[in-house]
């Protein structure tokens, strides 16, 4: 007979591990996958024949493919099956956080594979970059965080990752006094790092306020102007 | 069930015969789909940066964003030539929002599995597909009335010169259509979500690569956006850019991707094969004409122009003063002219009706992105202005005639050192409105203090600290009586040689601190 | 009354299964149930009939229409109103706006006639209240009636209804019943259900499927009449019964060939329907 686990942590491992399998299973490849494959071919792109990428090219596309792969991130809460796993006894900062802690190594990876295939002559500092790619892919996660938080709809990456992209736009955008996208050997360098790596507290901050299941809906005052539904909403066939 | 049962309405029969209403049923869904996009919350947000940014772009005369604050003050002069091309970049903005969210709306009936409704309905999967092209279409006029009310504010401006083109004028408009259209066709292409914002970034990267990467002219203007600046203005006829050739490159290719997303979806009709014929046929002979480089005639006239500006010049004469125009530029002459009796009012008789040349001089030979440097003119009593005007333009061209003015011809005026660069800032910027602000827009690094360099249309001069401590001090002075004392100084101050402590000496200005070299700036 | 749709020898494989083997029906004005177990081919036919797929064999005509012809399936188009099963929605639309979608697509062109004929479907299925809110905040029920609403729109001759009262409270299928036999008048409605009620209290001709074939067509008293003296009571369950229950009484009702004196009872169309499927070998239901 099958008996869930509780208490004792040898038996709470051996669960995490078989969720791991399970997890494992549906993490959304495809979207990873190619987002890490356009990330991998920006970066390869500067090792063409013919090209003499400098510094400011090498970082304009290590953030352009850090951008990539924080599009792909913003898939990773998705899960066509939410409205099945969500009442499950594993909670969801549990779930979130396996397929974060399964992903995270393999982010990683890619990342020094990219900024590998940039040449060295062209490769800014290691570190500055490597802050900005994390800033970008918390901030990817948050975004689909908070999506799951806010709508609880199975597919929260399209919307994330369209968030991402324009907030990407709106980095381009900022004044000077707020830039981040410092080239290399400004003197702002140094503190366009602090604002990014502000951004990635900010990220993590709200990743972890937006991963928990609420217990209770807060229902704010202001949306009480409409009656009340006859009978309650019923989840959709097929979104 | 409370309700009766009424009868439906006559006319809501459906379109009957294929032609007219079906294509009535096209426009519907474009309208309708339409109304959704300017709901989706990216498409909002960037039409409204986009409108703001322009606007804001329209007052100020920057072209780039970061610059909150300021003005450059050169808004007020446009060169329309230059001014329609201006308009592009920003489109490109508007056109990333339309490409991912009309992708979304494409998408949208496959995500949420209403295809195997929607399957079954009167309106064919392609007509559908054409539905959500046309949705971009009002995004695209409104850009286009952008582009209208931009240039048009630029042209009515009273130091307008120059001529638009219509072709550059288009391209806003033909870039935000091609993007969304190639959302739609990426959505028949890849249906999935993720493919349109990686592809967003992706052909960000490829159309870099074009246009930062890579130097050859066919492949940069593969690319919707081929915003050329950095130089000058040049005369129109000298631009060279394949504008018309551009834009039927962008219109050919706009219906080439519309076409394969009808023929993606079904619609092999006789007619939208030879509508994709007819586009692939345009789009090549646009990318035909648009690939050659600069021809062998124009690189002729541009160095001609850059050389002997006088043998295509129109010269007026006002007073003492001379004016060579670029015939583009001669309704710009009583701008200079203005600038001229600035300067000559605050000199002394001979020196005011000294004859002078104002000869305008641009640098053609480099093309539109080529940051030009103009070398000083050696005719005595000839001085150079460019092609731009308007902000700090004016006073570098006014100090750049009061140091011909001073020493004779531009290059001495160039090399002037010594105590003469007090008068020659004096007659630069005294008669100004805001004289000090005027010496901090002349120079190099916005300071009225120290030594630092003075910008002039042509190669700029020196100033010492110590010059610049007495200039400073004689622009705070009421002007009535340092025009007095300069007049009646005129001859000793202009006199070659003469140290900066003498000068202000001569000027009843506390010559403490000059230093060794009497303040000069000749060693410097 | 006169034939509306007419169907023969359609067949259709998906892969090695037999959707639909040789199928042949008529259809006349006014509501036919089709009836069958899971998997028996009434969503496969439904889709043939609303021209979502093409058959690989067999045709049909649809009001004198072929939608064997690009004008052909156009004009059976125009006079279809296809509630699919678990039918999709836009979730971010209003139902107004996602009936007028619809009706966009059925090429309604004229829009301020449009916007009367989505305002009158609307309110022909009890949503003129809600038809400004969005259809993620409506419930299961509103939902279905919204999407039999974007059928009706155009005011189609031929309805094709895929279980229409799936998932609904029974109040709610009350009221769908209702709404289905007043669109009924005038049309050709074809409803597939599971519901043998449905089918006994709405509709004037029955058809049952199982395994692609067409195993019964006449209407609901012939169905019934299937099962007449088939049907008894006893106190404990009869070995000899193709199915039987215990029913809330205490007896069990017992369907099959009953022994002699056995107390028999008055059939239902579920039981005509039950004892169709046993005939033809498909799989009883035992409950």
């Amino acid at each position: 007979m099958l008996r869930v686990t509780v208490g004792g942590d040898a038996g709470r491992g051996a669960a995490l591990r078989a969720l791991a399998g399970a997890v494992w299973r549906v993490l959304p490849w495809r979207a990873l996958a190619a987002a890490g494959g356009a990330g991998a071919a920006m970066a390869a792109g500067t090792r063409l024949p013919g090209q003499q990428p400098d510094a400011l090219i090498g970082l304009l596309v290590l953030r352009l493919a850090a951008l990539a792969g924080g599009l792909g991130l913003a898939f990773l809460f998705d899960d066509p099956a939410r409205h099945t796993t969500e009442t499950v006894p594993v909670r969801r900062p549990v779930r979130a956080g396996l397929r974060l802690a399964l992903v995270a190594p393999l982010a990683a990876g890619w990342w020094a594979a990219v900024l590998f295939l940039v040449p060295a002559a062209a490769r800014p500092p290691a570190g500055a970059v490597t802050l900005e790619a994390a800033a970008i892919g918390a901030g990817a996660v948050a975004l689909a965080a908070a999506s799951v938080r806010l709508r609880s709809e199975p597919g929260p990456g399209a919307g994330a990752a369209l968030a991402l992209l324009a907030l990407a736009v709106a980095a381009l955008l900022l004044p000077s006094r707020w830039d981040l996208l410092a080239p290399p050997g400004d003197p702002d360098w140094g503190q366009a790092h602090r604002r990014w790596a502000a951004l990635l507290c900010w990220a993590a901050v709200l990743c972890a306020a937006c991963l928990p299941q609420p217990l209770r809906r807060r229902r704010p005052a202001l949306r009480t102007r409409r009656p009340p539904d006859p009978d309650a909403p019923a989840p959709l066939h097929g979104t | 069930m409370t309700t009766t049962v009424t009868a439906p309405d006559a006319a809501v029969t459906p379109a009957a015969a294929p032609g007219g209403p079906r294509a009535r049923a096209v426009l519907a869904l474009a309208l309708f789909e339409a109304r959704d996009l300017l709901q989706q919350i990216v498409v909002l947000v960037f039409f409204t940066v986009y409108t703001v940014a322009v606007v804001r772009q329209m007052i100020s005369g920057h072209l780039g964003w970061h610059e909150l604050t300021g003005r450059e003050g050169m808004a007020g002069y446009p060169a329309l030539q230059d001014a329609d091309r201006e308009t592009q970049t920003s489109a490109v903005l508007l056109g990333v929002a339309l490409f991912l969210c009309a992708n979304r709306a494409a998408l949208r009936s496959r995500r949420q599995d209403t295809d195997r409704h929607f399957g079954t309905l009167a309106m064919d999967p392609w007509r559908r597909t054409l539905g959500h092209a046309l949705s971009v279409v009002p995004f695209a006029l409104f850009s286009g009335l952008i582009v209208a009310v931009r240039f048009g504010w630029a042209a009515l401006r009273p130091g307008a010169v120059g001529h638009g083109s219509v072709f550059e004028l288009a391209v806003s408009p033909l870039t935000v259509l091609l993007c969304g259209v190639a959302g739609v066709l990426l959505a028949r292409l890849v249906p999935s979500a993720f493919a349109a914002p990686l592809l967003a970034v992706t052909s960000y990267v490829v159309v870099l690569d074009s246009l930062v990467f890579a130097d050859s002219h066919w492949t940069q203007w593969l690319s919707p956006v081929v915003a050329e600046s950095g130089g000058d203005p040049l005369p129109s006829d000298l631009i060279g850019r394949p504008a018309a050739w551009h834009a039927l490159y962008l219109t050919g290719l706009i219906a080439l991707l519309l076409c394969a997303a009808l023929l993606r979806s079904g619609g092999r009709t006789a007619r939208i094969k030879a509508a994709t014929a007819l586009a692939l046929a345009a789009t090549a002979a646009g990318i035909a004409g648009q690939s050659p480089g600069p021809s062998a005639a124009l690189q002729a006239a541009r160095a001609q122009v850059s050389e002997h500006p006088e043998s295509v010049e129109r010269c007026a004469v006002r007073g003492a003063t001379t004016y060579c125009a670029l015939p583009e530029w001669t309704g710009r002459t009583a701008d200079w002219a203005e600038a001229v009796e600035r300067v000559r009012s605050l000199a002394p008789g001979a020196a005011a009706a000294r004859p002078l040349t104002v000869r305008q001089r641009v640098e053609a030979r480099y093309g539109l992105e080529g940051d030009p440097s103009y070398d000083p003119l050696t005719a005595p009593g000839v001085v150079t202005v460019g092609t731009r005007w308007g902000g700090n333009r004016v006073p570098e061209f006014s100090t750049g005639l009061a140091s011909t003015l001073v020493a004779g011809d531009e290059k001495a005026g160039g090399e002037v050192c010594d105590g003469r660069v007090v008068a020659v800032m004096w007659l630069a910027l005294g008669a100004a409105d805001d004289p000090l602000g005027q010496l901090r827009a002349v120079r190099l690094d916005d300071s009225t203090e120290g030594g630092s360099y003075v910008l002039t249309p042509t190669s700029g001069l020196l100033m010492s600290a110590g010059q610049t401590k007495v200039v400073a001090e004689l622009l705070h002075r009421p002007r009535a009586e340092v025009t007095a004392r300069v007049k009646a100084r005129w001859t000793e101050l202009t006199r070659p040689g003469v140290s900066t402590a003498r000068a202000a000496e001569l000027l009843g200005v506390a010559a403490t601190g000059l230093g060794a070299e009497g303040g000069n700036s000749c060693s410097e | 009354m006169t034939v509306t749709v007419s169907a023969s020898g359609l067949t259709l494989r998906y892969g090695g299964t037999v959707a639909l083997d040789d199928v042949a029906l008529r259809l006349e004005e006014g509501i036919t149930g089709l009836l069958g177990p899971n998997g028996a081919g009434k969503t496969t036919l439904l889709r043939v009939l609303a021209t979502a797929v093409p058959a690989d064999r067999g045709a049909f005509t649809v009001l004198g229409h072929d939608p064997g012809t690009a004008a052909g399936r156009l004009a059976v188009r125009r006079t279809l109103g296809y509630l699919p099963q678990n039918p999709g929605f836009h979730p971010d639309f209003t139902a107004f706006a996602f009936v007028d979608y619809v009706a966009i697509l059925k090429e309604l062109t004229d829009r301020a006639a449009r916007h009367r004929e989505v305002r009158r479907v609307l309110a022909e299925v009890d949503l003129a209240d809600v038809r400004g809110r969005r259809i993620k905040r409506l419930s299961g029920g509103m939902r279905q009636r919204v999407a039999l609403a974007a059928a009706l729109v155009g005011d189609p001759r031929f309805l094709v209804l895929d279980e229409p009262t799936a998932g609904l409270d029974p109040e709610q299928r009350m009221r769908f019943r209702e709404l289905i036999t007043r669109t009924g008048e005038g049309r050709t409605v074809l409803l597939s259900t599971h519901q043998t009620e449905d089918v006994a209290m709405l509709c004037h001709r029955v058809i049952v499927m199982a395994g692609g074939h067409v195993r019964f067509e006449g209407t609901p008293a012939e169905l019934t009449a299937r099962a007449a003296g088939r049907v008894w009571s006893s106190a404990e369950r009869d070995p000899g019964a193709r199915a039987g229950w215990r029913t809330g009484a205490g007896a069990f009702r017992n369907v099959g060939d009953p022994p002699e004196g056995a107390d028999l009872l008055e059939p239902t169309l579920e039981d005509g329907y039950l004892l169709t499927l046993d005939d033809t070998g498909a799989q009883a239901v035992t409950r």
